[in-house]
């Protein structure tokens, strides 16, 4: 038996490919006005920066607590809000334990619309409704959680072992009961390490919110950025790194332990 | 209880019972059959026989598509809704893979078989009234594993697992138990143990069981009523000290091998 001729390479279409990115890469590089030149020219403005930034501003370390704290108060109300009403979202949107059909196809799109929409989009939303403040942060963020919480937590929930619903059905149980007593029991676990993560995700949100004006560690970053004070803003990004660190930290072990 | 034969009331009765499932095969058909209060009856017959489906019609998890059901005068609705929940309230179910949630405790589950009795909110919360736990305690204390109340019921041996179904079973306070095949991922010790734990509980509270077997000795000896299956029929249904070797052969289509038995069948 003869052996088989290697099958022809591709080369005409890894060129246009490579072509393609690189024609791509150029006029985006053009749209935004980047070029090298202006990158070195600017390497001298930044160095000056990094030198009115050193050495971090200690002394300011006190002040940030205030503002820390409504960082964290306001991704802990988003995470708590969002993981509530992620719970009957998630369930309705679970192809074996939805109720209905329609009930079903409704939901799955609400969630796909949650999810396409980013957090500062509802946090400007929120703030025309209420004003921009640590409300219409915590509002946003608990839109955001409900959208990742029930998208992961649906996930888990159409994987479920159905025959244990099925037992409780038996026994002459409601829907509700199935669900809650049959379904949620096999994944509370999974829910648990969905509402760490969420919270996660909230406390970087809630400080990128605090730039927009929601109040907390990002609002005061940005005041300080505004009046130049560089070295206290080296503070504000060092004591962010570790906080965010250390929650990360805190959060994965948890979850570990809930796998 | 005694129930003497003749005087004893239908608890249930199939009437041209039959069930096609929605890819049109057939899983029961021109089923007619009535099963007296306090009976205890085995189903057999071979693999895709209809004996899952019969027991599952009973209680409605399986609808049927032709004839009825009545359990205790009440026809099985076809539908979901209130009546069906309340006649399944009055009928206890046990599984071959015991269906217990494996992370909660013992009690937990077997608290499961009162979700029938009590608001929604408390069931789902685990806020059982103490009458509710009382009655799950003594259901466990019937099948002698109450000191294992407290144990998540994943860390239980399969035998004790499946006691808990049956206390989940006995839990609703049922007038019918339909068991499922529930030794057969036992071994053969346990199974005995299991059939005697469902044989005793029948006589003490004279509730009706019917048991889906696929070993023979099993069904010749606990089964003092045995109904045999074939191809969603009733081709066999006599006394379980009478059945003989020949009744298997014509309920199986075949010679009963050895898989057909717990134990060697005795040469
Ligand atoms: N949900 C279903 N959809 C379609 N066909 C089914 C369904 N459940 C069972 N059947 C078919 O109906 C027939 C009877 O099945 P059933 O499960 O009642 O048999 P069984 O006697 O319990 O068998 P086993 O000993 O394997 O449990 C089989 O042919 C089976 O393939
Ligand atoms: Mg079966």
């Amino acid at each position: 038996m003869s052996r088989p001729a290697p099958p022809p390479r591709q080369l005409g279409l890894t060129l246009g490919v490579i072509a393609v990115l690189a024609t791509m890469t150029l006029w985006s590089a053009h749209g935004i006005g980047f070029s090298v030149s202006e990158l070195v020219c600017n390497a001298a403005g930044g160095s000056r920066l990094l030198r009115e930034s050193w050495p971090p501003d200690f002394a300011f370390l006190p002040r940030l607590i205030g503002p820390f704290l409504e960082t964290l108060h306001i991704a802990l109300i988003g995470t708590v809000v969002g993981a509530i009403i992620a719970i009957p979202v998630a369930v309705l949107a679970a192809r074996p334990v939805s109720p209905n059909w329609l009930t079903w196809i409704i939901d799955r799109n609400f969630m796909n619309i949650l999810r396409t929409l980013p957090d500062l989009f509802w946090a400007m939303l929120f703030a025309t409704a209420v004003g921009f403040g640590p409300l219409a942060g915590a509002l946003a963020l608990s839109v955001f959680s409900v959208a990742v919480i029930s998208k992961l937590f649906s996930e888990s929930v159409e994987a479920i072992d159905m025959h244990l619903p099925e037992a409780v059905r038996a026994c002459g149980g409601s829907w509700l009961q199935m669900v809650g007593l049959g379904a949620l029991p096999q994944v509370w676990p999974q829910y648990a390490a969905y509402v760490m993560y969420s919270f996660e995700l909230n406390v970087r949100g809630s400080m990128v919110l605090g730039l927009v004006g929601a109040g907390g560690i990002g609002m005061i970053l940005e005041t300080q950025r505004a009046n130049f004070e560089y070295e206290r803003v080296t503070m504000i990004i060092l004591s962010v790194l570790v906080v965010v660190l250390l929650i990360e930290q805190v959060s994965a072990s948890v979850r570990r332990r809930l796998a | 209880m005694t129930d003497k034969p003749g005087t004893s009331e239908a608890m249930i009765r199939f009437r041209g019972a039959g069930v096609t499932y929605p890819n049109g095969v057939v899983g029961l058909e021109g089923i007619d059959l009535t099963i007296q209060r306090g009976e205890f009856v085995v189903i057999v017959g071979s693999s895709g026989a209809g004996k899952s489906t019969l027991l599952r019609s009973i209680n409605g998890l399986t609808p049927l598509t032709a004839g009825e059901i009545e359990v205790a005068g009440v026809a099985v609705p076809r539908r979901q809704g209130r009546e069906l929940r309340r006649l399944r309230a009055r009928i206890g179910m046990v599984f071959q893979d015991f269906r217990l949630v494996r992370r909660l405790s013992v009690l937990s589950n077997v608290l499961i078989g009162r979700v029938a009795y009590v608001p929604t909110w408390r069931s789902v919360l685990n806020l059982w009234p103490r009458a509710e736990v009382e009655l799950a305690m003594s259901a466990l204390e019937r099948v002698g594993i109450v000191d294992k109340a407290y144990v998540r019921a994943g860390q239980l041996s399969g035998g004790q697992q499946q006691r808990v179904g049956i206390a989940r079973a006995l839990a609703q306070a049922p007038e019918v138990i339909l068991a499922d095949e529930p030794v057969a991922s036992l071994d053969p010790v346990t199974s005995h143990q299991v059939m005697e734990d469902l044989l005793r509980i029948n006589r003490e509270l004279g509730i009706t069981t019917i048991v889906n077997l696929h070993f023979l000795d099993l069904a010749r000896r606990y089964g003092q009523r045995i109904i045999g299956l074939q191809q969603g029929k009733v081709v066999y249904d006599g006394s379980g000290s009478e059945v003989t070797d020949e009744d298997f052969r014509r309920i199986y289509g075949r010679r009963p091998g050895e898989d057909d038995f717990l134990q060697e069948p005795a040469a």
